[in-house]
């Protein structure tokens, strides 16, 4: 791991060369919002365009999505400058214009002085509410979890993720980490005592044998038992009584 | 050509079995059977060992695929800037209405499926409906419905 130092907003800060330079700011305590990039997926990022930042490398000046942009010896980077936050604004409109009803657009988009966008926005049916179709979600299933429950389907303005054929998927275990991942909170997951839902699929859970708390849907247990020779008196209790 | 297990290996058979393979095969289900049959996805993720997802991701991305079953005959009505202004809406308008049949849908009998689409290229002789390869120009409400009756 080489170490190099960069400039950010006029400090002087060192990294590790090629981590993201989001996270180096981050690390410093400097803030970039950003919607697909999620540390934990190696895929992720470079969609939603939300994290633009200013990179000057000698006389040149470009502007990068800073959760993909590898940070290297001497670049300075700029977060929040004039230019930067007009081309933000202008995603941010097309971004509300998709999924105006969501709260995390909202606030971005009202950050940075926007409340209407001037364009027609999407209705209900174009596509799954909410969703920006930054394919995070389908990039855990695929890279995370492994199971490649969901892809993202059809293009263009409807292109969002889906199970195969729009219909329950057989593949998915129910574990639910597209919800937890999405930035905008567009995947429905509902979780009752007995069982949880998503994908149009519902799932039995697994309840512990001390508390009978529902704490893993019994199709994941068995795709870790699988997949892992994890052994099956462990999925009996739950973290807390393990 | 209906679709059965048989036809469906058939075609699968056709190429290797890599992933590479998969947009050819569906292409093939396209022109065999006027469709992408959800039978025909199943069997070929089993068949190639990838996710039925990454199959289906194809499917609906690429617009010569479909997966609803195709008409015989393709009715494109065009849509495009000259065309509109010589009423390409009441062209559109009198299909749906003599035929029972949604834009960018299939009539019940399975003969027609009717496409709105850009420009076509035959500006000048607008407005424009092209059934399968024949461009029928000057195309007027009251007649349409006539000149598509002679696709059978
Ligand atoms: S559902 Fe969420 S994570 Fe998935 S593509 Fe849409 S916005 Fe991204
Ligand atoms: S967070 Fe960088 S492009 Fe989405
Ligand atoms: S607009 Fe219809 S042919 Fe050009």
């Amino acid at each position: 791991m080489k170490k190099v130092k960069i400039v950010i907003n006029g400090k002087t800060v060192e990294g590790v060369q090629d981590q993201s330079v989001l996270s180096l700011a981050r690390e410093n305590g400097m803030y970039i919002p950003s919607l697909c990039y999620n540390a934990e997926v190696q895929s992720s990022g470079g969609s939603c365009r939300v994290c633009l930042v200013e990179v000057h490398q000698g006389k040149s000046m470009r502007v990068v999505t800073s959760c993909n942009y590898p940070v290297r010896e001497g670049i300075e980077v700029k977060t929040d400058t004039e230019f930067v936050r007009k081309i933000r604004k202008g995603v941010l409109e097309l971004l509300l214009c998709r999924a105006p009803e969501s709260s995390e657009i909202k606030e971005l988009a009202a950050r940075d002085g926007i409340t209407e966008p001037r364009f027609f926005t999407d209705g209900p049916d174009v596509h799954l509410k909410n969703c920006i179709a930054c394919s995070l979600c389908t990039q855990v299933c695929e890279d995370v979890v492994g199971v490649s429950a969901i892809s993202m389907v059809n293009r263009g303005r409807e292109k969002q993720p889906a199970a195969p054929y729009m219909k329950a998927s057989n593949a998915c275990i129910g574990c639910g980490a597209c919800a937890y991942a999405c930035p905008t909170g567009a995947i429905e997951m509902t979780d009752t005592p007995d069982a949880r839902t998503i994908w149009g699929k519902t799932f039995e859970m697994q309840k512990c044998s001390v508390c009978s708390t529902p704490f893993i849907p019994k199709e994941q247990a068995e795709w870790i038992i699988k997949t892992t020779g994890k052994d099956r008196a462990f999925f009996e209790k739950c973290p807390t009584h393990r | 050509m209906d679709v059965t297990i048989a036809k469906v290996d058939e075609i699968i058979g056709r190429y290797g079995k890599t992933e590479e393979s998969i947009l050819a095969v569906l292409q093939d289900f396209q022109r065999e059977f006027r469709y992408v049959p959800e039978e025909g996805m199943k069997r070929l993720a089993g068949v190639l060992d990838v996710p039925e997802s990454r199959i289906y991701a194809m499917g609906t991305f690429y617009k010569a695929l479909s997966l609803e079953p195709r008409g015989k005959h393709t009715v494109k009505v065009c849509m495009g800037t000259a065309c509109h202004l010589k009423g390409a809406n009441q062209i559109l308008e009198a299909i749906e209405r003599g035929f029972s049949v949604k834009r960018n849908h299939t009539t019940k009998d399975k003969n027609f499926t009717v496409e709105s689409v850009n420009c076509v290229g035959a500006c000048a002789m607008a407005p424009v409906i092209v059934v399968d390869e024949d461009y029928h120009g000057h195309a007027r409400s009251s007649k349409v419905v006539d000149i598509l009756k002679k696709y059978n």
